[in-house]
């Protein structure tokens, strides 16, 4: 515990740890998660928040607003990293506060929690800057293979990153991915991590390229078959933080306020006192004033 | 060192490697090899290094900017590698090429370690070898050099003797006058700076005329930064050079047509002002104020009206009040009402602290009404620069004045819908409560700072129960008992969990100021009733409160009370529950 605790102490600070620190850490990190389900159960109280993106001082924020960890029962529903300017230290806040209360924080899988996407999106070019090597992320790529997919809240409400697969009618069958694996492009694990919500019935085409655009009779079926009073997910940025649909059963979260630091949206975190008493709490980026932007680089080509 | 005769594989290995890694196609590569340059001279030995390795840095200079910023920043730092500073000139040549590339970063790094070996220099190696590379940069055909020699004149003027420092002066002025605004713009960035090592003689008769030159320039950069010289050349010259030599500047860069420059005025003023001294401050700057707090731009009035407060304190005690009254209040009252809101946030950081310069009267007349205006400001970020900084007026106009104008704005603003400004209430509670007086505090806040303990957000629950702590600090034990502890009580026994959290928060705060009996006697047996809360967040608290609260319990009750408690969350299902539990029986028993 000494030493979680010094990481933790570390990256509070908005500071990345020592490369052999960060590999220990990863390694405890992968070994809690490999003994997670794909479908991880959770019992209310519990805070659910969507993305992140590597706005480090605006998780803090959400901190403040929701409570510290242990006090406060997390789910993050993933995309912890890229975009913003602190991937490396957001991940590896969540990463310490997730090794030293395992029960208190539950890490979804986002579809930029893997190898190919993080290369595009920026946590690569993170850790070779601050690392001078790509250790760092391999590391951190072996942790995102491990990342459970789905949490269930009192059995009723059902938390994913992206949404519905037409290949998954009941919950049990994600029980049966195979999921420490970089996300494949098609699929049932796949449509989990990329599916948006649609206005439409049935499903279509997801311009995304990946996953698929899920309506509001295949929600209402998947949520009656499975018994199901709610779906949580994340993926997509909703300007006042929270977005409800088909009827309330559904609600997109979304915790980047000021998404890319310049969006001007504001982000929200859901709070379950019981599966009947929620309570999204909206918050706004923090003033520039307490947060501290990266210099520059003078040779991005070097990257 | 003389090269031993026989094999010298060994001794010339480490440069092989460097050449080797030098011409890698990797970039990573060649500036590991450039980053251990030390280590390679040191291999080398001072002679050598002096001999092989500067030589062939200075020839095969041509790479990447990366590569030649590292070793722009090495070659600093080489004096003791080359011999000491009898042989720094050695160090010249490739620094030199390195002043003139393109890139400016490699190029101001260049300038740095130039001007850090330029300290290393006698005299005479001075002007037989900087100087030299000093005249040769300036006269460079490309602008870089140029640009970089501005920055080396005032490290070697001081130790030059005087035909050189004439000399000296001339390429300054060339300088100045250059075709470029590039080298234009270095030219006035140093002006100031070269000026402090000049004879004042010299200041007056060789660079105030380029100084007025530069603040009349075509391009605005470049008059931006003269202004910003000013207040430096102003401070060199005796008072009676004043009026002649400064303030025609100062009027004409005021009423400058590019607003950045009239912001860099702004920005400068206080400076100015202690430059030209209080004669004409009072006489012709209050003027120059007046008009850059009223100007057309945001930017230029924000800057002034952070300048108010500073100004206004160093006007000189005879007329200080007359001047603000006159000529600074109109203007605030305008800017109060200012579009934008930079220009309030601006002022509202500074307002407060004008009450002590003009006084109980004044304040209680004039600036009480623009605090009340400022409290009510429609952003959040003017409300909270105004509550920030109470305390200064306080102390002008005493508590009772203040509270019966600026208390029902305060309790508006403790429900304010930003946490942060509710935070900034929140800190403000315990100067209030020890400058109200207990009674006045029950009466109209002692509720507000109890509703604080069940807000939506953490950060203010938590300031608040630390509040509490300190209110009880000020009123005492007994103060808690009968107005604070029956209302903390109730939230143990609240449906959201949430508040009986913050019941254990307040709790652990509390054990420590309430004194053993009430600890003991009333908190003690809450707390241990909450050990079966259906919530482990609660559950673990629990724990934590009892570890916390032990030093100030009776002693008797730990092991017939605590102790079971404790043994019981040890077995709970929950692990932190259980961790936090031998935690606390681990922390009573040592």
């Amino acid at each position: 515990m000494g030493d979680v605790d010094k990481w933790i102490e570390i990256a509070k600070r908005c500071k990345y740890l020592p490369e052999d620190d960060l590999r220990q850490l990863c390694d405890i990190v992968c070994d809690l998660l490999k003994d997670e389900p794909n479908v991880q159960p959770v019992q209310t109280p519990v805070t659910v928040c969507g993305d992140i993106h590597g706005q480090f001082y605006d998780l803090e924020e959400l901190f403040h607003i929701g409570g510290q960890v242990p006090d406060t029962k997390y789910i993050f529903m993933g995309d912890y990293v890229d975009r913003g300017y602190y991937s490396l230290e957001t991940l590896t806040l969540l990463m310490a506060l997730k090794a030293r209360y395992p029960d208190r924080l539950i890490l979804l899988r986002g579809n930029h929690e893997t190898c190919q996407i993080t290369k595009v999106y920026g946590f690569y070019d993170e850790c070779l800057n601050k690392y001078g090597n790509a250790n760092a992320w391999k590391d951190c790529c072996r942790v995102f293979d491990m990342l459970t997919v789905a949490a269930l809240i009192d059995e009723t409400i059902f938390c994913v990153h992206g949404g519905l697969s037409p290949e998954i009618a009941k919950i049990d069958q994600i029980r049966l991915i195979d999921r420490n694996q970089q996300i494949p492009h098609k699929g049932a694990f796949c449509d989990l991590l990329w599916s948006d919500p649609g206005d439409l019935k049935k499903w279509s085409v997801s311009p995304r390229g990946a996953g698929w655009l899920f309506g509001s009779d295949v929600t209402e079926q998947f949520m009656t078959l499975n018994k199901l009073n709610l779906i949580c997910r994340a993926h997509q940025l909703v300007n006042d933080g929270y977005k409800y649909m088909f009827d309330k059963r559904l609600v997109t979260i979304w915790s980047a306020p000021n998404y890319c630091y310049r969006c001007g949206n504001e982000a929200s975190i859901m709070e379950f006192k019981t599966v009947n008493d929620r309570n999204a709490k909206i918050f706004q980026a923090v003033p520039d004033s307490e947060r501290e932007v990266p210099p520059q680089h003078t040779t991005p080509y070097f990257l | 060192m003389a090269a031993s005769d026989s094999g010298t594989d060994d001794s010339l290995y480490p440069i092989a490697v460097l050449i080797d890694e030098l011409k890698n196609e990797d970039v990573q590569l060649r500036l590991n090899s450039i980053k251990k340059l030390s280590t390679i001279a040191l291999a080398l030995g001072v002679e050598r290094t002096r001999s092989e390795l500067i030589p062939f840095l200075t020839e095969t200079i041509y790479d990447e900017d990366e590569v030649l910023l590292a070793l722009a920043e090495q070659l600093g730092n080489f004096i003791n590698l080359v011999g000491g500073c009898e042989y720094a000139h050695c160090l010249l040549p490739p620094l030199e090429t390195l002043a003139t590339v393109e890139e400016t970063v490699v190029r101001d790094k260049a300038v740095a370690s130039l001007r850090a070996v330029s300290a290393h220099h006698s005299p005479q190696a001075l002007e037989q070898h900087f100087v030299p590379l000093v005249q040769r940069l300036t006269g460079g055909d490309w602008f870089t050099s140029r640009a970089s020699a501005c920055g080396l004149f005032s490290v070697c003027y001081p130790r030059v003797s005087a035909p050189v420092k004439a000399e000296l002066r001339e390429n300054f002025r060339s300088l100045c006058q250059d075709d470029t605004p590039m080298v234009r713009r270095a030219a006035a960035y140093k002006l100031g700076e070269f000026a402090r090592v000049v004879e004042v003689e010299y200041v007056k008769s060789d660079l105030i005329p380029m100084f007025v030159t530069l603040a009349q320039d075509e391009q605005d950069s470049v008059r931006l930064l003269a202004a910003e010289a000013c207040a430096v050349v102003a401070a060199l010259l005796p008072p009676e050079d004043m009026e002649q030599l400064v303030m025609p500047t100062v009027r004409e860069r005021a009423g400058d047509s590019s607003w950045r420059v009239r912001y860099m005025v702004a920005e400068k003023f206080v400076d100015l002002q202690q430059a030209v001294g209080p004669e004409l401050a009072r006489t012709d700057l209050a003027q120059i104020f007046q008009a850059l707090l009223k100007d057309t731009e945001a930017e230029v009035r924000a800057a002034a009206a952070e300048k108010v407060k500073d100004f206004c304190m160093n006007l000189d005690k005879a007329h200080q009040e007359q001047i603000i009254m006159t000529m600074i209040l109109p203007q605030i009252k305008d800017l109060v009402c200012d579009p934008n809101q930079h220009v309030k946030s601006a002022l509202a950081s500074i307002i407060m602290g004008l009450s002590p310069i003009v006084g109980r009267q004044n304040t209680i007349e004039h600036l009480l009404p623009l605090f009340l205006t400022q409290l009510k400001d429609e952003c959040p970020e003017v409300r909270l620069n105004i509550i920030s900084n109470l305390e200064c007026v306080n102390e002008v106009i005493g508590i009772q004045q203040l509270v019966q104008s600026l208390l029902p704005a305060i309790v508006e603003l403790a429900e304010d819908t930003k946490w942060r400004v509710r935070l900034a209430i929140i800190e403000h509670m315990p100067l209030l409560a020890g400058q109200l007086g207990q009674e006045f505090f029950d009466e109209k806040l002692t509720g507000l700072c109890m509703s604080w303990l069940i807000d939506h957000v953490y950060a203010i629950r938590e300031a608040a129960t630390l509040n509490l702590k300190k209110l009880v600090e000020q009123y005492g034990a007994s103060w808690a008992e009968t107005n604070v502890i029956p209302k903390v009580l109730a939230m143990s026994r609240e449906q959201n969990y949430l508040h009986r959290m913050t019941y254990l928060f307040c709790i652990n705060v509390l054990s420590e100021v309430c004194g053993k009996d009430i600890t003991t006697r009333v908190l003690l047996p809450t707390v241990l009733s909450m050990a079966d809360d259906n919530v482990a967040n609660v559950r673990f608290n629990v724990a934590k409160t009892l570890q916390k609260m032990a030093p100030y319990l009776d002693p008797a009750v730990i092991q017939p009370q605590v102790k079971p408690v404790l043994e019981k969350l040890n077995v709970d299902p929950d692990v932190d529950v259980k961790y936090f539990a031998s935690e606390a029986i681990a922390g009573i028993a040592g």
